[in-house]
């Protein structure tokens, strides 16, 4: 659907017109948790070979060899976000074909355009969320995926609704990038020293006010901050609308005082105990539980965002073959699966999640219920260029 | 030593060689930069970021919601400046004045800190400043729970921290210059210390004062990463808010305005300082360093 | 000649003194102590045995080790060795050129001199890092398709492309220090003592020979003063290095900083602390070398002095 049409859907749902259900159902937001079922382990829609342990290990030169008679050269830069890959993986990656992958981590969706419309950033593969590809297509900064360079990636494998989020334009089958991961935006907290029940971004939001104060994060990010800002209200997580945005921004400044911290840097404050409560992503929520079980990932009940990342090449890159090499390597389902042990988010690949070990697979945080998910919704892509809640987020900042 | 009319001309072929590099280097990487943000700033933002050509006075009447942000950075400023104000110059005179031998090492060691990374000390900040570091102990001697990181507090330990030395450097060259005689006589007509202080010393290294003045200052107010490391987001400067308008919300024009009025504010309070300085009776140059 | 004051009076400014004295030591020790425990900190933390900086569990010097051998570490620190020693020279070069011709110059071109020095010390970091990039995105982009049809008209093969990279850092970093530079040297050269310069020229000394015989010695302080700025300034650089740097060639600032983001380990502390073990030893020497030299040079004096003394009337 087009914006157009999901704008009048959206009002309608405003208006009253139709219940959020319906809404949800209808504009595809929903199909959220449909999606989300075919993808978890233990559905019809995986293979049916899936070994109960796990075919993993570290992937080798059985499991992928570089293209023959191509010049990789020497370097290849990867911006992408923090704590995002396994070195191992990148590791392999150099030993297998002697090029050296230099990491570029990341804030925000928003920071890497602005380097990108700066230009000159030399940058060769990257890896943006689902709602940038309207912008990254439309100014040309991707390159269109040439899939005979990716022999190891079968697109059919994969999710077709996550999928989607990277054609440009939509409906064209042209496809920008394809899927690392997904995931959602909750909050994790310490139940060594939280002991109020924590289920909805509006505990969230009136415990930092209150029990916790000073000791919550919230990210340094205006899609997700202002977003479940939002959702507190009962509002939709991608809302644009001049009023709403106004009550969101009346939170987050009332609430302001009361962070420990406006970041998405939070595993430090969270490891260090500085901070109790923080709003979190899947892979950090997963990984902060593995080293510190008394931290429990939350999805608000209230709603949320659920999110893609994708793998992609930029535009007028140098180093071209290297690339695409590099996204060949992450297609084979046992090097996303060894990958994922490291990161600790959701795969896309259905042969990738069949490699995984049970218990990976029954990990809730990073395999959470569908029922979970049915209120999370997708970040449109007009809010990665919206002008009201960039200045929304700045005027939030400076107060 | 007269010069013939060749000579002259050879002496002036010889002054511009001699000032063509920097000249070259500041017109390229400073005045044409500064002529992109001023072009800049009259014009408007594209749909998705950037600079669209256009001519507008938009951005600059859009300035005041960003004072916040801009009074923060004054007020840290004008507080971190005194404080190192207050911190160094009694080192400095000490320094100076007392150290005897040992003074050129102890002046060394204030500098020795710069040599590690600024990043890696203010992060040594986070560590002693969270709470495993200092609040752990206020609160084992009973002072309970004390926030002391992502405070203005933090920002303002941050800054003094770093730019201490920039203050102590030109007070130490100023009042190393001073002539004993001039204290040992005012010591001598019997006048005591704080009004030796007061009449003798304070007045002769005004120029380092100034200097010192100026050093912190200025860059306190572009600053943005002591805000960004220990402020966590919640303190914000006007450099915090240039580093948003242009890597966040991408708002180039707008982002060049403030820019263009940063630079201004700073000068006019530059050259408000070294007149109101010199007005103490000196008429020699005031140099910065 | 002085007139006294009375005895008693001198004694009381003298012991108030010494407690003045030691509430200035006091006052000393302190703040070196407020200087140095974050980097006694970082030292500390080199040593870690655990992975994380911020909890101590036990000694060990794997970090170093781990330093040593990372490409990605020393590569940085090279770079930022390289683009320290690259504007040191450039900003002492030109800043001391520029100050002394602008000795020579008429008013308003000092003026106008001093009022873009001025700007350019002032300007904030951020402000220049942004302005500059956009200008070498555009410089570039205009730049390199010109030489590609130069050099294709030429038929000299592949054009060379020119980006960003240690250059455009160097080149950054130098305005700043240069401005830097030629304000200490013109300070200096205003102290100066111009009977000097002037006795040079009446014994028939060649301008060249007056400047680098006379001038430049008396200048040498403040030239090394700023190249030493000069040097520290672009080493310890972040906000501006992290603009105008090329992909691939960090400096030792950029390193860390993306290393905070992707989790501080104790190996960045074992950089910082060899870095200021590197430091501190050549201060040490160069200190022991100059105490050598003055000494040597207060015997000679003591020497002459005796003879003076013997000669004069």
């Amino acid at each position: 659907m087009d914006r157009a049409q999901f704008q009048n859907l959206y009002d309608d749902f405003r208006l009253g017109r139709i219940d959020r259900r319906t809404f949800l159902k209808a504009s595809g937001l929903g199909m959220a948790a449909a999606i989300i079922a075919a993808c978890t382990p233990g559905s019809s829609a995986a293979p049916s070979a899936a070994p109960s342990a796990a075919a993993g290990g570290e992937p080798t030169s059985a499991d992928w060899s570089p293209p023959k008679g191509v010049d990789l050269g020497k370097t290849l830069y990867i911006t992408t976000w923090p704590n995002y890959h396994n070195p191992r993986t990148i590791e392999i990656f150099t030993e297998l074909t002697g090029v050296k992958v230099e990491l570029n981590p990341l804030g925000s969706n928003e920071e890497m355009l602005a380097k990108l419309l700066i230009g000159g950033t030399g940058w060769d593969v990257l890896v943006p969320t689902n709602y940038t590809f309207e912008t990254y297509g439309s100014k040309g900064l991707l390159e269109q995926l040439d899939t005979a360079k990716l022999p190891n990636l079968d697109l059919s494998r994969y999710d077709q609704k996550l999928l989607a989020n990277s054609e440009y334009p939509k409906g064209s089958g042209h496809h920008y990038g394809f899927n690392k991961d997904w995931g959602t935006t909750g909050f994790t907290y310490n139940k060594k020293h939280v002991t109020k029940p924590m289920t909805s971004w509006k505990d969230f939001f009136d415990l930092a006010q209150t029990d916790y104060s000073g000791k919550v994060t919230i990210h340094d990010y205006q899609l997700t901050s202002i977003g479940n800002a939002l959702v507190y209200y009962g509002y939709s997580f991608n809302s644009v609308d001049a009023a709403e945005l106004a009550k969101a921004e009346e939170l987050l400044i009332k609430v302001k005082p009361h962070l420990f911290a406006i970041t998405s840097d939070y595993q430090p404050p969270m490891r260090a105990e500085d901070a109790w409560v923080a709003m979190t992503w899947t892979n950090d929520g997963a990984q902060l539980h593995a080293d510190i079980p008394d931290i429990e990932y939350v999805i608000g009940s209230d709603g949320g965002e659920i999110w893609s990342d994708f793998y992609a090449v930029v535009a007028g890159t140098e180093h071209r073959e290297a690339a695409y090499a590099f996204l060949d390597f992450m297609a084979v389902p046992k090097v996303q699966a060894f990958d994922a042990s490291f990161h600790k988010a959701p795969l896309v690949d259905s042969a990738g999640i069949a490699l995984q070990s049970d218990e990976v697979r029954g990990n809730k945080i990073t395999y959470p219920d569908a029922a979970q998910l049915s209120k999370l919704e997708f970040g449109t892509a007009e809010l990665l260029t919206n002008e009201a809640r960039a200045e929304v987020w700045a005027r939030f900042k400076s107060a | 030593m007269t010069r013939t009319g060749t000579g002259r001309w050879r002496s002036t072929f010889a002054t511009v060689l001699l000032l063509l590099p920097s000249a070259t280097w500041y017109a390229l990487l400073l005045l044409v930069p500064l002529v992109i943000l001023f072009v800049f700033s009259f014009g408007g933002r594209a749909p998705e970021g950037g600079y669209l050509p256009d001519f507008t006075f938009a951005n600059y009447r859009e300035l005041p919601t960003r004072s916040t942000a801009f009074i923060n950075a004054l007020w840290m400023a004008t507080g971190g400046t005194i404080l190192c104000l207050l911190v160094g110059f009694p080192l400095a005179y000490y320094l100076a004045t007392r150290a005897g031998a040992g003074r050129t090492l102890l002046l060394v060691l204030v500098i020795v800190p710069f040599w590690t990374s600024f990043l890696i000390r203010t992060y040594a900040w986070l560590t002693i400043l969270g709470n495993n570091g200092i609040p752990a102990w206020l609160d084992a001697l009973g002072f309970g729970h004390v926030v002391l990181l992502n405070t203005p507090f933090a920002v303002l330990l941050g800054i003094v921290y770093n730019y201490l030395p920039l203050m102590v450097f030109p007070l130490y060259v100023s009042l190393e210059r001073l002539d004993k005689r001039l204290l040992e006589a005012s010591k001598d007509l019997g006048a005591g210390r704080w009004a030796t202080f007061r009449q003798v010393t304070l007045p002769l290294c005004s120029a380092g004062l100034l200097s010192g003045v100026i050093l912190v200052f200025i860059p306190i107010m572009g600053e943005y990463i002591i805000p960004a490391l220990l402020g966590g987001g919640k303190v914000f400067f006007i450099g915090n808010a240039l580093v948003d308008l242009f890597l966040q919300s991408r708002n180039w024009p707008f982002g060049s305005a403030a820019a263009i009025v940063l630079i201004l504010v700073i000068l006019a309070a530059v050259t408000v300082y070294l007149r109101v300085g010199s007005r103490g009776g000196q008429t020699r140059e005031i140099s910065l360093l | 000649m002085t007139v006294p004051a009375a005895a008693p009076q001198r004694a009381a400014i003298d012991r108030a003194g010494s407690w003045v004295d030691r509430g200035f030591r006091l006052q000393a020790a302190v703040l070196y102590l407020f200087l140095y425990v974050p980097i006694g900190l970082v030292v500390l933390f080199s040593f870690n045995a655990g992975d994380r900086t911020g909890e101590l569990r036990g000694l060990s010097l794997r970090w170093y080790q781990r330093a040593l051998e990372d490409p990605f570490a020393m590569g940085a620190l090279q770079n930022s060795l390289i683009v320290g020693a690259w504007t040191a020279l450039i900003a002492t070069t030109f800043g001391t050129l520029a100050a002394l011709a602008l000795q020579r110059t008429s008013r308003s071109v000092r003026a106008v001199f001093d009022a873009i020095t001025y700007v350019a010390i002032i300007i904030p970091g951020i402000v220049i890092g942004i302005a500059t990039l956009i200008f070498f995105v555009n410089a570039f982009g205009w730049l390199n398709p010109q030489l590609a049809a130069v050099w294709s008209a030429a038929g000299l093969g592949a054009p060379p492309t020119i980006g960003t990279g240690l250059h455009t850092i160097i080149a950054a970093h130098a305005l700043f220090t240069m401005a830097i530079v030629s304000v200490l040297v013109r300070a200096r050269l205003a102290g100066m003592d111009r009977s000097l310069t002037e006795a040079s020229f009446d014994l028939f000394a060649s301008p060249f020979r007056t400047f680098v015989q006379v001038t430049l010695p008396q200048l040498r302080p403040a030239i090394i003063t700023g190249a030493l700025l000069a040097f520290t300034f672009s080493f310890d650089d972040y906000v501006i290095a992290s603009f105008v740097a090329g992909p691939g060639k960090p400096t030792l600032p950029m390193y860390v900083f993306s290393s905070i983001r992707r989790g501080i380990t104790p190996e960045i502390n074992a950089i910082a602390s060899m870095v200021l073990t590197v430091t501190v030893t050549m201060l040490i020497v160069v200190g022991l070398i100059y105490r050598r030299s003055s000494r040597i040079t207060a015997a000679q004096r003591a020497a002459e002095g005796a003879d003076a003394e013997v000669t004069a009337p």
